[in-house]
């Protein structure tokens, strides 16, 4: 089958999806749903209601700058002591490596929400614990792409420099750095967005910032408030999203003269010094406060056997099932959705605003919404998470598309093909194996994010970890835990395994870039 | 500068190297000819260190090469390679490419700042007048070169490094015939004493300018004279296809 062909058959998923759709249907919402998007227009522009807003945003921002700092620096460390060159480097052989990398597995198995309920218990009420339970699986993740990376990079400008004489950290620093930096500023942006939407969803769950003025105001029915604070999150986002791009593009850019890039970048990390500071105020970090609240919970009872006994079967098997659901329906959206409008002239501001929206929302407040409609169950939790993923997912594939080469679409549609064939045919072949290969990482990512949709009732792991964690029921926390991790291990690997079958002998798109590792 | 005492390198099929000797004295600039294949990148690379060989010992100047890496890293710091694939860092300016020749001497504080901003141009402007090449593309980053400019930097680089023993392999190969020649004369002055030049290369028509040239084939010496001995039998040995794999 052509990769454009691949990437169109996820819509069979909407035969399931709609099997299930009239045994959970109910209408007694649909007032009130219709009322929540009226609200968009009409946000509450009362000025307690902003200031709060404002306030949340503020927490939200410092908590992703902060985390997203850390997870760098983290990550940067454990992807140079998990990366095979280099310990073959420093140490003249690579089981070091291969070590340090199999123990950055088990941080970056858990979801940040587990991490973030975990370190709560661990250490009290405190905003430390969003910004650490962001850093510590998202440093995992950022040292297992960089070792990757660096591990993929040509060693023949190394190799001359060590010949010449070079010390191995001098001759690492200059001949892989500047062919690895594009490829970090891209991943490192990418990670700031990632970021932001997590601290939001952190704080739907109580870890503050704009997430938990979201959830109140959701659960209280005030849509015109719920409104001032996704509107607030909007343009955040955007305006995000727009200068990390802006930045990608000027940095990578061949015209930049070396030195140049080199004064920018220091300015850069300068400007984000500054606003360190009173983030990490506003936050009301200190290391103290870490120290002296850690308490480990008392009398653990890890190793207890009735713990372990509970009905796996079928809690792995909703997890997959609610993965496996969840991410075909992302995968499908966007490119149908694409192929449907595209000769109407509004198809990519619609595209693109609707995608907008969907990364805006986080998944459990799109579930919450979704009960107006539907009864609690697997297909609120689906469409929640396939629809948050089609936004994120739906935005790469514009991006590669607009990235493309288009002699080849130019010269179809020159010889009478319309734009829908010529972008059938041309355009999605172009693009498919990227599309596909982010799609099997965000799957990956899907599997974790299954726990976060745990409140509208649609069962599976994360849901049980998350009840036994918030009601101290330690005796389940260890086994859910471990079978958990080992599934998203898994999962991990199986996504891993796809994409490299997939992208064998290709090189992945421009507009992927970000998305090659996780 | 170099001595290589019955140097081994075993291969797949057949040794790439086989019981060979060499010596380079300073001031010596010495061309290596043979067939594909003969084992003269794998010369190369156990005269600069890539390669150790198991049997067989490598003296540079005359010291044995030492298995300390830091002492090592001071005996590999006075030979430089002109690689074939010339090995420079494509993301990098001129400049910083150029730098990137003084990292053995280097503190770490200069490495990290060669990556931000121009260090020591004084002596990269002088090192690029010496392959004649305008100070105008100090700045510029190394992608925009042609291919000619890029090979005039690797050489500028083994200056920064402040090489004595320098080792080009097939430096000429994808020039064409008048630049090949310029090229070759900028290396016949720079291998002059106290610095030695070892050079493999593809071209009998080129010799002149050489002390000596030596003949590669499946991995063992077949002559080693003055390049004005070398007759064309020695030429038709060297490349027969008899007894080749």
């Amino acid at each position: 089958m052509t990769p454009a062909g691949q990437m169109l058959l996820p819509v069979l998923v909407l035969l399931p999806l709609l099997w299930l759709l009239p045994q959970s249907i109910h209408s007694g919402g649909l007032d009130l749903l219709l009322q929540f998007w009226l609200a968009a227009l009409q946000p509450s522009l009362d000025p307690q209601v902003l200031l709060s807003a404002l306030r949340g945003l503020g927490i939200t921002l410092a908590i992703a700058l902060w985390s997203w700092l850390l997870s760098l620096l983290l990550g940067c460390a454990g992807g140079l002591l998990s990366s095979g060159l280099v310990s073959q480097l420093l140490w003249g052989c690579q089981w070091p490596a291969a070590v340090i990398k199999r123990l950055l597995a088990l941080p970056r198995s858990l979801h940040e929400l587990l991490w973030g309920l975990i370190l709560l218990q661990l250490l009290g009420l405190q905003s430390s614990v969003a910004v650490l339970a962001i850093a510590l699986p998202y440093g995992a993740l950022v040292a297992r792409v960089t070792a990757d990376q660096l591990d993929a990079l040509p060693v023949r400008p190394l190799e001359a420099l060590s010949s010449a004489g070079a010390p191995a950290w001098s001759a690492l620093f200059t001949a892989l750095l500047p062919p690895l930096w594009p490829q970090l500023l891209s991943y490192g942006g990418y990670r700031l967005e990632c970021a932001l939407r997590s601290a939001t969803l952190l704080g739907i769950f109580g870890l503050g910032g704009i997430g938990a003025d979201l959830r109140l105001s959701l659960q209280s029915l005030q849509f015109h408030q719920v409104w001032t604070s996704l509107w607030c999150l909007a343009l955040v986002m955007l305006l995000l999203e727009r200068v990390v791009r802006w930045l990608q593009q000027r940095w990578q850019h061949p015209l930049a003269s070396v030195g140049q890039r080199g004064r920018e970048l220091v300015a850069l990390l300068l400007c984000l010094g500054v606003l360190l500071i009173p983030s990490a105020q506003l936050l009301e970090l200190s290391w103290q406060q870490i120290g002296t609240r850690w308490q480990w919970p008392q009398a653990l009872p890890l190793w207890d056997i009735a713990g372990w006994n509970q009905p796996w079967l079928p809690l792995i098997s909703t997890t997959l099932l609610l993965t496996l659901l969840s991410a075909l329906l992302a995968l499908a959206i966007t490119p149908w959705l694409l192929v449907l409008l595209c000769p109407w002239k509004g198809c990519r501001p619609l595209l693109q605003s609707l995608g907008l929206l969907a990364r805006l929302l986080p998944p459990p407040l799109t579930a919450l919404l979704m009960l107006f409609v539907l009864k609690p169950g697997l297909l609120p939790a689906v469409l929640a998470l396939g629809l948050h993923n089609a936004g994120i997912l739906g935005r790469l594939l514009l991006e590669s598309l607009d990235a493309r080469d288009c002699r080849a679409s130019q010269a179809l549609q020159l010889a009478g093909a319309g734009p829908r064939r010529s972008l059938l045919v041309a355009g999605f072949n172009a693009v498919a194996r990227g599309y596909l290969s982010f799609g099997a990482y965000r799957a990956d990512v899907i599997l974790r994010e299954s726990v976060v949709v745990g409140l509208v009732g649609a069962g599976g792991l994360g849901v049980l970890l998350l009840e036994s964690l918030s009601s101290f029921a330690w005796i389940d926390v260890v086994p859910v835990l471990v079978v958990y991790a080992v599934l998203t291990l898994m999962g991990e690997a199986a996504a891993d395994a796809y994409r490299r079958r997939l992208l064998q002998g290709h090189l992945p798109l421009e507009g992927f870039k970000p998305a090659i590792g996780p | 500068m170099l001595d290589l005492r019955g140097v081994t390198v075993p291969g797949r099929q057949r040794p790439r190297l086989h019981a060979l000797s060499l010596q380079l004295k300073p001031g010596e600039r010495v061309a290596l000819l043979g067939p594909s294949g003969s084992g003269k990148s794998t010369l190369l690379a156990v005269a600069n260190g890539l390669i150790t060989p198991p049997q067989g010992r490598v003296l540079w100047f005359g010291e044995p090469a030492s298995r300390r890496p830091q002492l090592r890293r001071r005996q590999q710091a006075r030979i430089g390679t002109l690689w074939q694939d010339l090995r420079l860092v494509d993301e990098l300016s001129v400049q910083q490419n150029l730098n990137a020749g003084c990292l053995a001497r280097w503190s770490w504080g200069q490495v990290l700042l060669n990556l931000f901003s121009a260090q020591d141009s004084q002596a990269c402007r002088l090192a690029l007048a010496r392959v004649e090449l305008d100070h105008g593309l100090l700045m510029q980053p190394l992608d925009r070169l042609s291919g000619g400019q890029r090979q005039r930097v690797a050489i500028a680089r083994l200056l920064r490094q402040d090489a004595q023993l320098l080792l080009a392999d097939e430096p000429l190969a994808q020039l064409d015939p008048p630049l090949a020649r310029r090229l070759l004369q900028l290396l016949l002055e720079l291998g002059q004493a106290p610095r030695a030049l070892l050079l493999s290369l593809h071209r009998p028509d080129l010799l002149e300018g050489f002390d000596r040239v030596i003949g590669l084939r499946c991995g063992e010496l077949l002559f080693d004279q003055a390049p004005a001995s070398l007759t064309s039998a020695d030429l038709q040995q060297l490349y027969s296809t008899q007894g080749q794999p």
